[in-house]
């Protein structure tokens, strides 16, 4: 049971992460945005880790047929994991402290992490679980501040998938126990949550194109953000009400269509106030 | 608290002004985008030449000014920006 469950979950993940991850990475092509940059390399190294993981299970059934998987393919798995949860605190903790303190800034983002004595595993468990309850943090912050309704789907997801790893890192003291089970079921429903938004976008027309260039940069204007946030909420709805009223979106800008960011803008790079 | 708005969302605030909120037909003069996108002349003049150069913004030149409207590339990537920032949003995070 156990095993079916863990294949199950591994291949909900594969597929959540690789969905996300592809549609990040066409609106990151088509806009350039760094943002969704790094949610691209997020839920590819998510959806990675799951194949690994996956592919352990499946060769432990069909190959070597010892009925568990290597101890070292699930931690090399779980570690990848690690890795795109880590790019999703990141771009939180950027849009956190990144315009707001220049101590941050220099020392760049040091999550504190827990450090368990045991194995790698559970230490990268560990890991995961700080990161991921991290970012369902941030996102219900930003929940409260843009009220996106899509926000609280995500930031379940991230809560589940957080409470999977830690009743999962927890199991490896009840190792018999049904917390392993349970902890692989709630996983499962944190990524159904987390692929809620993507399955409301509209797909028709979407296509990833050839040659973009669109590297973007993450310099930023200190001028009038909530007027700019205004009039840009109006333009999101407009483009909202186009995209629905004609069944379709139009995410296929080209190379020479996509407007490109100056190669020269680091984080850190900033105006000052009058522009100047 | 006001925060900062990245490059891309200064493109999309101009894009959005010229599409949805322009003088008349033949477009936006520049003092016009400067108020209403809320950027600075430096700034907006170097957007401005790139947007145009990219196709996302057509202008119309006279002895006495020159006048910004979005033409229908510009329309399209308007529509994939908003896309893509409702995307972020639902993700927690800013475009």
């Amino acid at each position: 049971m156990e095993f079916l469950l863990e294949n199950i979950l591994n291949m909900i993940g594969f597929a959540v992460g690789l969905a996300i991850g592809l549609m990040s990475l066409i609106g990151f092509r088509n806009t350039g945005s760094p943002t969704l940059f790094r949610l691209t390399i997020a839920f590819f190294a998510i959806s990675a880790g799951f194949l690994i993981i996956w592919v352990g299970y499946l060769a432990a059934d069909f190959v070597t047929k010892s009925g568990d998987i290597e101890r070292w393919v699930q931690t090399a798995g779980i570690i990848v994991q690690t890795v795109g949860y880590f790019f999703i605190a990141f771009s939180h903790s950027i849009k956190a402290f990144l315009p707001k303190s220049s101590y941050f800034r220099s020392v760049g983002v040091v999550p504190l992490f827990l450090i368990s004595s045991v194995q790698v595993e559970h230490i990268f468990r560990s890991i995961s679980f700080i990161l991921l309850a991290y970012g369902a943090i941030e996102t219900i912050l930003s929940y409260l501040d843009t009220r996106n309704r899509g926000a609280i789907s995500v930031a379940s997801g991230l809560a589940l998938l957080a409470l999977g790893e830690f009743l999962g890192w927890y199991s490896f003291v009840f190792p018999e126990s049904i917390l392993y089970t349970t902890s692989i079921s709630i996983k499962i429903a944190g990524l159904v949550a987390l692929f809620i938004p993507v399955s409301r976008l509209p797909l028709t027309r979407i296509r990833i194109d050839d040659g973009l260039d669109g590297e973007g940069d993450e310099w930023e204007d200190e001028e009038g953000k909530e007027d700019g946030a205004a009039r840009r909420k109006e333009g999101k709805e407009d483009g909202a009400a186009d995209t629905r009223g004609q069944g379709q979106t139009a995410t296929t800008m080209t190379t020479a269509q996509s407007p490109p960011a100056p190669g020269d803008g680091g984080p850190e790079r900033r105006e000052p106030k009058d522009g100047r | 608290m006001a925060g900062y708005r990245t490059r891309i969302e200064i493109i999309g605030d101009i894009l959005s002004t010229t599409r949805d909120d322009c003088q008349d037909e033949q477009g936006a003069t520049v003092t016009y985008l400067i108020k209403k996108a809320n950027v600075s002349y430096p700034r907006l003049s170097e957007i401005l030449r790139m947007l145009v150069k990219q196709g996302l913004l057509e202008v119309d030149r006279t002895r006495s000014s020159s006048k910004y409207r979005i033409s229908e590339n510009g329309r399209e990537f308007l529509l994939a920006y908003n896309t893509f920032t409702e995307f972020s949003n639902d993700y927690g995070l800013n475009m």
